[in-house]
């Protein structure tokens, strides 16, 4: 045991925050201009979808609450946030709008908060699918509301302020990232991860499954609904279809093809999932054959990778060489059949590539499911110790592995 | 939530509700058979079948492109449709997502069987997401396409009358049909000097409106002897979809309690690895599961696009199976009568939150009650609620 | 304790995300440089519905080389497939006719697609990339929803919008760069308000609405607020809800319940034609006898295969009539006909897409420079532009061109023909 020293404590923790804020306050800078404003708001939705996966990871990767309605909170959010700003903060929303968009996002957390304390109660009584299913029907019973409201704007949805600002983006993004990831290094933290794993033996471990529970919700949703003012902020309007079921499932899908638990995965793979569909924008007009032979290749390079995965327990460099062999001889067949495929008069209609967003996000999901059910990560996270070990070096002290 | 709050009971018509209660049962009845397909599954895999719903999608094609090659597609000669027409149509629904979902088992769940079960809910999405907008690109352009009701023979009603009206108020309505039909042929002999029917002269306007008195008069009469009455329409073809639900759960109750193969679902449920220890087939088992209920979903699609005109498109699986599913987990998921009730509690509280004159909150009330009942009994209705052991 | 390290860990994270986002910030726009960030707040809600919109501040784009760049954003794909491919076909007959005419001064329009998939959320993100690809003019979308988001983007920028399908009333608030060449909820609900009443002597009717269409919800607003004033304030007999996509599926029965008790002389069906199909037939099924009317929202043919006979007699207003002599409709069928096959557009939104993109490359012809601010200058100034869905005056009119609106009724189909002529509205009779 070592002497505390709270200088040291204190120190690394205001460099840390310091560094924090000149990252964003940098990141803010570099991407101002109007000719950066579709990164920019790329940018903003990706940060915000970051947000919105680790606190839903929280939930459900880490304490095990099988939740499918986190866009209900993000929902409470950033309604609460543009009713604020068109009514009773219009004037400070319009003289100061960082100061109101930080205060925009706190409203949404309490209101998100308030209402994950609602749900957090009855999740007690409920396991698994059940409390999945009641998640989903908040979900639906939040946007039913607002689709009934004339105050809220109905099915049209509600005009607000625009305050565009990637430095509280990207801060709360970095926020939730570390009281997750502290969260996890204390003791409280085992705690979450013990009602995931056994429920029972930690009830039994003295951890009071009550709290753990709800603490879990009231801070995922917390973070979802401040992500949700800040969202409202930056498209200038909410409607309900924005908070749709498919919205649940894309957070659920990001937290779970990173590895369920683990922060790094949920982080890099809400970025990917939400570039993905957005970088095929720019696909070219093809012919309807093209997209079929391309199908077929995944299908051909899946089975062989699988095949690979399932039989072969040889040295690892010749496992890299079939794996190689297994995607290059898809991709073969996907170029063959691509160019068979078009000869035949049903498939040479013209379609628009982007068309494609959609599916390929979905062929992504059951392939990398198919290829890897524990997610990108596993329960894995990033260190310093990880990067030292790949780059051959002793690793000086290990990390739990969460 | 103001128009929530100010409940109005004096508002309710109490000559509608047995009414109500008849469209909510025949509503649940299909919710079941798309229930009985998560809850099947669920059972033996402890999955939830997300694509379950575009099992039923491909189902509903599957029946509309039967319903063209036995004529009735666009330009098609056919004229109407009979049973035979009927049965082909079912049968072709059954086939296409029976063989869906066989192909949806092999190649998209069997595969990751072994791992966490998030894993498998995640394809289960892809796939769902995969099967709509593939869909849409591929399948007829993805544009909306429905059954023609000429297939439906059966598309009057039985009606019941268990309140007579007032028989002394339609006397009265019968006393002025005189004064309409002369009326009517006021009109009709202006209408030989007119243009259109919309751009009267002055006379024929003034006609029109006497017309238009004369029967509004007629039909105030006629209406508060409706309201006086009580009645209840039976669609025909929904007892008929009634009648199917209830035969193919009879032969499913069959199949799982009296057959080798149910006994091994059965087996399967309770535990994963013991029975296989005793010799059961897990791929047989888990492959007949997953066929049964989509061959269930198929039959559901089939009824629910040719007797109540759905839409087909690839998109039109999401609400029966969104449905469904919230049906089976209200029941107990997992458990075979359960999703029947459930699905039967679903249709008629829908309803019946629809005749208290909340239509605009349907849904949202449906998982209120939802959420109420799994606050008291978190198994769901026949779900058992287990202790767990250590 | 274990902490430096762990802190770190966090940091490197962010430098992680930080990294992969910084490398989507690509960009290939080439307007003149607009004051961007976190400032500019935009307007509330409360804009005013008359007089003056607001200016956009921004500058907007510049053609540079020789191609003029519009962008159409609308919905390729999702549950306004049907409309929004109409609305692309027409559109880029529009633009071929102009190239093949030579285009303007030896310079071609070239179209930038943006697919809204149906939804808000994409439609913003939509409309985003094709700004950020430098057009100098939008068209799109087919509806409301959508088209403020493109609308609230198009605004930050100072790029017009021109929209196709968007009746929602006080769309054209958000700023002086929207126009449509529809007309509005606050024409079509009021026109069929006085059909009903005036036209066809109903004193009684009830209102069945889609709750998750914008559309729909306004619809029904305007046709009951005028109808109250008509028949006073007990003339709405029923006044029901129900919602079309992923949750409701077609059953009607509870509220059909509802309306047949009330006994009303007319139902108002503000919904889609994929709902008021099966919703006509299930209507009749319950021994609802009223006559059935609607909004352009009906206009497709797939509403006589789901609801058979039952949708015989109804009424419903449109925007133009495909049986129409005229020679701006005529000629328009027949060169898409020439294009598609010998079909015609299977919805409204094919004329309308094509007035919309012709509208917009008429301004071009008269705009003083090819930018996006002398387009929006231009197409303010457009004065009884000859369109097919009928003539279009955007001069002084806050983006809400006076249209004619016809209300057509439904007959048995013969050939491609299921539409007959009842009546017209011009919006000074109504107002």
């Amino acid at each position: 045991m070592t002497q505390f020293n709270f200088g040291k404590w204190f120190g690394t923790r205001a460099i840390s925050i310091l560094v924090a804020l000149i990252f964003c306050f940098l990141l803010d800078k570099f991407m101002q201009g109007a000719d950066k404003s579709y990164g920019r708001f790329l940018m903003s939705l990706a940060g915000i979808y970051v947000t919105l996966a680790v606190s839903l990871n929280l939930i459900n990767g880490i304490t095990g609450q099988f939740s499918i309605g986190h866009a209900a909170f993000y929902q409470i959010g950033a309604y609460t946030g543009a009713v604020l700003a068109a009514n009773k903060f219009s004037a400070l929303a319009a003289s100061k709008p960082l100061l109101w968009l930080l205060l925009s996002a706190l409203f949404g957390a309490i209101a998100a908060g308030l209402a994950g304390l609602v749900v957090g109660i009855p999740s007690l009584r409920l396991k698994g699918d059940y409390l999945a299913v009641v998640t989903l029907g908040i979900g639906e019973i939040v946007t039913i509301i607002a689709k009934n409201q004339k105050s809220l704007g109905e099915a049209y949805g509600l005009s607000t302020a625009k305050i565009e600002s990637i430095f509280l983006i990207s801060l709360l993004a970095i926020t939730c990232i570390a009281v997750c990831r502290n969260l996890l290094k204390s003791a409280h933290g085992l705690a979450f991860l013990a009602v995931r794993e056994d429920e029972v033996a930690s009830a039994a471990m003295g951890v009071n499954l009550t709290r753990i529970k709800v603490t879990a919700f009231v801070i995922g949703s917390a973070f979802a609904g401040a992500a949700g003012a800040l969202y409202a902020h930056t498209k200038a309007f909410v409607s309900p279809p924005d908070f749709s079921m498919d919205v649940s499932f894309l957070i659920l899908t990001m937290v779970v093809l990173g590895g369920t638990g683990s922060i790094t995965g949920t982080t890099i793979a809400a970025v990917v999932l939400f570039l993905i569909p957005e970088k095929m924008r720019d696909l070219p007009y093809v012919q309807m054959g093209t997209p079929l032979g391309v199908a077929i290749g995944i299908i051909v390079a899946v089975v062989l990778l699988r095949k690979i995965q399932e039989s072969f327990h040889g040295a690892g460099s010749v496992r890299l060489a079939r794996n190689i062999g297994s995607v290059g001889s898809g991709a073969v067949v996907a170029f063959i059949m691509a160019k068979l495929l078009v000869m035949v008069p049903a498939f040479q209609g013209q379609i628009n590539g982007a068309l494609f967003r959609m599916p390929v996000l979905a062929i992504t999901l059951v392939v990398l499911m198919l290829l890897r059910p524990q997610g990108i990560f596993g329960h894995h996270e990033f260190s310093w110790s990880w990067v030292q070990k790949l780059l051959g070096k002793k690793a000086p002290e290990t990390e739990v592995a969460v | 939530m103001s128009d929530l709050i100010s409940l109005n009971l004096a508002g309710l018509d109490f000559t509608t509700l047995p009414q109500q209660l008849v469209n909510g049962f025949l509503l649940g009845a299909i919710y079941a058979l798309v229930a009985l397909g998560y809850t099947m599954v669920y059972g033996v895999l402890k999955l939830i079948n997300f694509a379950h719903g575009e099992v039923f999608m491909l189902g509903s094609y599957g029946a509309m492109f039967a319903s063209w090659m036995l004529g009735f597609g666009p330009g098609g000669a056919a004229v109407a449709g009979s049973w035979v027409t009927l049965l082909l149509m079912l049968l072709m629904a059954m086939l296409v997502s029976g063989v869906s979902g066989f192909i949806i088992e092999r190649f998209a769940y069997r595969p990751i069987r072994n791992h966490p079960r998030i894993a498998s809910l995640i394809t289960a999405i892809g796939l769902s997401l995969l099967l709509q907008y593939g869909g849409q690109a591929f399948l007829l352009e993805g544009k909306k396409q429905a059954i023609t009701s000429k297939v439906n023979p059966f598309a009057d009603d039985f009606v019941f009358t268990p309140k007579k009206a007032d028989a002394s108020l339609i006397e009265q309505a019968a006393k002025i049909q005189p004064e309409v039909d002369a009326a009517q042929r006021a009109f009709d002999e202006q209408m030989k000097n007119e243009k259109s029917k919309f751009e009267l002269s002055p006379e024929g306007d003034r006609l029109n409106k006497v017309l238009a008195t004369a029967i509004a008069k007629r039909d105030d009469l006629k209406n508060q002897a409706d309201t006086s009455s009580v009645t209840i329409r039976l669609p025909k073809g929904k007892l008929i979809m009634l009648a199917t639900t209830i035969m193919l759960m009879i032969g499913l109750w069959y199949l799982v309690m009296k057959t080798r193969m149910g006994r091994a679902m059965r087996a399967v449920s309770v535990d994963f690895n013991a029975s296989s220890l005793m010799g059961i087939n897990l791929n047989t088992v888990i492959t007949f599961t997953f066929i049964l209920g989509s061959v269930l979903a198929g039959a559901g699609a089939m009824m629910y696009s040719t007797f109540q005109s759905a839409p087909i498109d690839p998109f039109s699986g999401t609400a029966p199976g969104v449905k469904a599913f919230v049906a089976a987990v209200l029941g107990g998921i997992g458990n075979i009568p359960g999703a029947v009730v459930g699905a039967l509690l679903m249709g008629v509280a829908e309803n019946l939150v629809t005749w208290a004159g909340y239509s605009s909150y349907r849904d949202a009330i449906a998982f209120v009650i939802l959420i109420a009942v799994l606050l008291f009994k978190p198994g769901g209705l026949l779900g058992s609620n287990k202790v767990e052991k250590v | 304790m274990k902490i430096g390290g762990s802190n770190l860990n966090i940091l490197a994270l962010a430098a992680i995300i930080g990294g992969a986002l910084v490398g989507c910030g690509d960009s290939a726009a080439s307007g003149p440089n607009t004051p961007g960030g976190t400032s500019a707040p935009a307007g509330g809600s409360e804009a005013p519905t008359t007089g003056a919109r607001k200016a956009p501040s921004a500058e907007g784009f510049k053609v540079e080389g020789d191609t003029i760049k519009i962008a159409v954003v609308t919905s390729i794909s999702g549950d306004n497939k049907p409309w929004g491919t109409d609305q692309l076909d027409g559109c880029k007959l529009a633009v071929d006719e102009f190239n093949k005419a030579g285009g303007l001064n030896g310079k071609k329009v070239e179209i930038v697609e943006g697919d809204t998939a149906s939804k808000p959320d994409q439609a913003k993100l939509a409309a985003e990339k094709v700004l950020g690809q430098g057009v100098i003019g939008i068209v799109g979308e087919v509806s409301s929803g959508n088209t403020i988001q493109i609308a609230k983007s198009a605004f930050d920028k100072g790029v017009p919008v021109v929209a196709v399908g968007a009746t929602k009333t006080d769309l054209t608030d958000e700023g002086s760069h929207v126009f449509r060449v529809c007309y509005t909820d606050a024409f079509q609900g009021p026109a069929m308000a006085h059909f009903a009443f005036e036209k066809l002597n109903k004193k009684k009717v009830a209102i069945l609405t889609d709750n998750a269409l914008p559309y729909s919800q306004g619809l029904s607003d305007s046709f009951r607020a005028e109808f109250k004033k008509l028949a006073g304030d007990d003339s709405i007999v029923a006044d029901e809800k129900y919602e079309s996509g992923s949750k409701q599926g077609t059953d009607y029965q509870g509220v059909l319940t509802n309306i047949a008790k009330a006994n009303p002389e007319a139902l108002f069906l503000s919904g889609y034609f994929t709902e008021v199909g099966p919703i006509a037939k299930q209507a009749r099924a319950a021994g609802i006898k009223a006559v059935f009317l609607g909004g352009d929202g009906w206009d497709s043919d797939t509403i006589l295969a789901g609801a058979g006979d039952a949708i015989l007699g109804g009424f419903f207003a449109n925007h133009y009539n495909n049986l129409d002599p005229s020679p701006e409709v005529q000629g328009f069928l027949g060169r898409w006909k020439a294009v598609h096959g010998g079909n015609e557009p299977s919805t409204t939104m094919g004329a309308l897409g094509y007035d919309a993109m012709a509208v917009t490359l008429d301004a071009l012809k008269r705009s003083k420079s090819l930018d996006s601010k002398s387009l929006m200058a231009a197409l303010e100034d457009t004065s009884d532009y000859k369109g097919v869905s009928g003539s279009i005056t955007l001069k002084g009119m806050n983006g809400n061109p006076p249209k004619k609106l016809i209300v057509v009724e439904v007959v048995p189909k013969t050939g491609n023909n299921w539409q007959k002529y009842a009546t017209s509205y011009t919006p000074d009779q109504i107002k």
